[in-house]
């Protein structure tokens, strides 16, 4: 298992940062912290580098270093790296390029094994994408700035399963909203479900919707499967099944205070483009934190 | 679908995305390529109109490479019969190029040699610890020194002295305060209107003179260059500190302990070695060898022959240069500037300026007026979009073909081509800035606006009253 955690700064991605090692340290995953900075112009590459390496004669950090060092204090703090990698602080020095923009720093993790940071630059979407499939993670967790104008690429063309941390409040209690039909995305998600309901100690809602009054055996199954496994593992799930659009009515049921949880489409990748997909939809409207299992 | 995985269809479809601009500009080719040419343009000049504007959609949004760019040029110039292979090999190659490589090495050998030390001393020396000071300091030094060595040298070495002073004023440097916005900000504005000082000052200058003997139109002189320039660059520089300090006005009005852990810092360093000495000099000499060689040896050969001193006094490694030379901007500005050459031979660019003249003579009645329109406010808009100098390489021979006094048209664009006080991607030195990211894109229109009317103004008087003096 490998996941990657997007951060930006240190104001925004403070929620971003907690819940994505939180998760990471159930699932004892191997953890990668990506800051991804400006886009530079090609025109004026060198001399922005030019400049990058005078700074260092001057003792400033390069942008996008001092993010680095705080998500490094968060995880000094929180004891995810070793203690006798503490006492020397931010090893900054440690920062080495790997090529193509992208500069890596490895950690020693305690409760997890891998952890590194990573500095890349360019466009967001263009630079996770190639994070992503280079180094094959599992799950890219990402905070919720930007997500509207962002959800689309997002979904389309990231291949691991994204955790979108929207509107996230380290101190309210959230509930899962497991959205369950008879999809093959949906065994997934509920796998993804147990785990998260372990890491956070949640309730969790399965959610079936319907479009008529009519709810097929597979629906049926599809629920009873999900709540069975849930018990199993010991987390408290309550099956709830409701009529109307799908879109509207897992928005509306997760108000503020879920987590919506729910299987990538597997409708084709140009009808997803010119038409959507449901978990597109639902990442456009709502106002709580996504994750999209693929 | 049709035996294809759904992941890569996925694949090609970020393709199409990524790449709509490249795909778009490719169908438009094809496409002009078969409506008939319009009358009095030459088949070739209808041809060449069409590498121009995949050029400009390509170079604006970025979809590929640079150097693809430059050689799509260079394939298309051949393919669509414009002009021979050889003929576009020669036109690829000219001293304006020469010189734009020798200024981008020249670049590399000064910011290797540590003077950014001394010169953050002596400016703290003179303007002492006053914030308003400070900022007139900067522009003034980004200015004068940018109109001799050129802005993104400038910009470079200015950065981490203004980063270390912000740093040092003990705020936090992640938050946008107007200390940083205001300092930063003098120097990108300082280095753009000192651009235009000299024809050492962007390789746009550089261009619009090669342009002019190439054409035939006359020759400007380094100091010729000056007179006409010069003066308007003094009069900015109180302009834009004015402008910054309004716009960005910080509350800290006293910079102390940033001076002084600023003075601390250099004189550990140490005094200046014989190396320094030797690199100051060097640049010494091709600052001479531009005023006196230049009308016979050309820019672009003194500017080598500075790198070649460098090199060979062993003051930069060839690494270095090799690493830190942008080789993608030298190709672009060669075929950029080929396709400049193409314009005007095939009759492109003289089709294109008859007819701007004749549409925008409705609008303003006045030919005179039309042109200076055209040479100050289409380049001053076109060179925020593109980069500065793409924007004379491809406007010049459209405005050099509009009439009127070629020398005084052509100075006018280069200096308009100045104004790029509106987007990051502008100039180099915007972009320097904006790297660090201490200065949002919206910032870049707050202050930039004023300062692009005022420079508009400014221009339109200075052209008006005092050039025509010294002719």
């Amino acid at each position: 298992m490998k996941i990657l955690i997007a951060i930006s700064s240190k104001e925004y991605s403070g929620p971003t940062l907690d819940v994505g090692m939180n998760i990471a340290r159930i699932l004892k995953a191997s953890t990668t912290i990506v800051d991804v900075g400006q886009k530079i112009s090609e025109f004026s590459m060198k001399d922005v580098s030019l400049a990058n390496e005078l700074m260092e004669s001057w003792d400033i950090d390069r942008p996008g270093v001092d993010v680095l060092e705080w998500a490094y204090k968060y995880l000094e703090k929180n004891q995810f790296i070793d203690s006798q990698d503490m006492c020397d602080g931010f090893p900054k020095h440690s920062l080495v390029d790997s090529g193509a923009g992208r500069a890596e720093m490895l950690l020693q993790g305690s409760t997890i094994e891998d952890l590194s940071l990573i500095l890349r630059n360019g466009e967001i979407i263009d630079e996770l994408r190639d994070e992503v499939q280079t180094h094959e993670y599992d799950l890219t967790i990402i905070g919720g700035s930007g997500k509207r104008s962002m959800a689309h690429d997002l979904v389309q063309y990231i291949d691991s399963s994204i955790f979108v941390v929207n509107n996230f409040d380290l101190d309210q209690d959230y509930k899962i909203l497991l959205a369950v039909d008879d999809s093959p995305g949906t065994s997934k998600a509920v796998k993804y479900g147990v785990r998260v309901a372990q890491a956070f100690n949640n309730k969790v809602d399965l959610l079936t919707i319907s479009n008529d009054e009519h709810f097929g055996d597979e629906y049926r199954h599809a629920s009873a499967r999900a709540v069975k496994m849930m018990r199993r593992s010991g987390v408290e799930a309550e099956a709830h099944f409701k009529v109307g659009d799908p879109v509207d009515s897992i928005v509306e049921t997760a108000g503020q205070d879920h987590i919506i949880i729910m299987g990538a489409s597997t409708q084709s990748p140009i009808a997803k483009f010119f038409l959507g997909s449901k978990p597109l939809n639902v990442m456009r409207n709502c106002d709580c934190p996504v994750l999209i299992v693929k | 679908m049709f035996g294809f995985s759904a992941r890569s269809i996925s694949n090609v479809l970020f393709w199409v995305t990524r790449k709509k601009w490249l795909i778009l500009s490719f169908l438009l080719s094809i496409s002009f390529f078969y409506i008939p040419s319009p009358d009095g343009l030459s088949p070739e000049g209808h041809r060449t109109l069409i590498i121009v504007g995949v050029t400009l959609i390509l170079i604006i949004s970025e979809s590929i490479p640079l150097p693809a760019v430059a050689i799509l040029i260079l394939i298309m110039e051949v393919i669509l019969g414009v002009d021979t292979a050889d003929g576009v090999a020669s036109s690829f190659m000219s001293d304006a190029v020469f010189f734009i490589m020798g200024s981008l090495m020249l670049a590399v050998s000064l910011v290797n040699q540590g003077l950014d030390k001394r010169l953050a001393l002596s400016v703290i020396n003179v303007t002492g610890n006053k914030t308003w000071r400070i900022v007139l300091g900067f522009v003034t030094i980004s200015a004068l020194l940018s109109s001799f060595i050129g802005e993104h040298t400038v910009g470079a070495m200015m950065l981490p002295v203004a980063l270390a002073l912000i740093r040092n004023a003990g705020l936090d440097t992640d938050k946008a305060t107007n200390l940083s916005t205001v300092l930063l900000f003098s120097i990108a504005y300082g280095c753009a209107i000192g651009s235009i000082g000299t024809p050492s000052g962007g390789g746009r200058n550089v261009i619009m003179i090669g342009y002019l003997s190439e054409f035939g139109m006359g020759t400007v002189s380094y100091l010729d260059w000056m007179k006409f320039t010069y003066p308007m660059l003094l009069i900015e520089i109180p302009i834009v500190a004015a402008i910054v300090w309004y716009t960005f006005t910080p509350s800290q009005k006293i910079m102390d302990s940033s001076v002084r852990k600023l003075k601390v810092k250099v004189a550990k360093t140490g005094e200046m070695n014989a190396n320094q000495y030797m690199a100051i000099a060097i640049f010494l000499v091709v600052f001479f060898g531009w005023i006196f060689l230049s009308p016979f040896i050309g820019l672009g050969i003194v500017a080598l022959s500075g790198v070649f001193l460098y090199i060979s006094f062993g003051l930069v490694d060839w690494q270095d240069i090799n690493k830190n030379t942008n080789w993608g901007v030298i190709l672009l500005f060669g075929a950029a500037i080929s396709l400049g050459i193409q314009m005007r031979e095939t009759g492109a660019a003289l089709w294109v300026a008859e007819q701007t003249l004749q549409y925008l003579e409705h609008v303003f009645q006045d030919i005179a007026i039309v042109r200076w329109f055209v040479a100050v406010v289409v380049t001053g808009i076109l060179t925020n979009l593109l980069s500065n100098a793409a924007t004379v390489a491809v406007l010049g021979p459209i405005i050099l073909d509009m009439g009127g006094n070629a020398i005084l048209m052509g100075i006018m664009t280069s200096v308009a081509s100045a104004f790029a006080y509106l987007t990051v991607v502008a100039s180099p030195t915007c972009m320097i800035i904006h790297s660090t990211g201490l200065i949002s894109s919206s910032d870049y229109f707050k202050a930039g606006w004023k300062l692009f009317v005022i420079s508009v103004l400014l221009l339109l008087m200075i052209s008006t009253f005092y050039w025509p003096m010294l002719l």
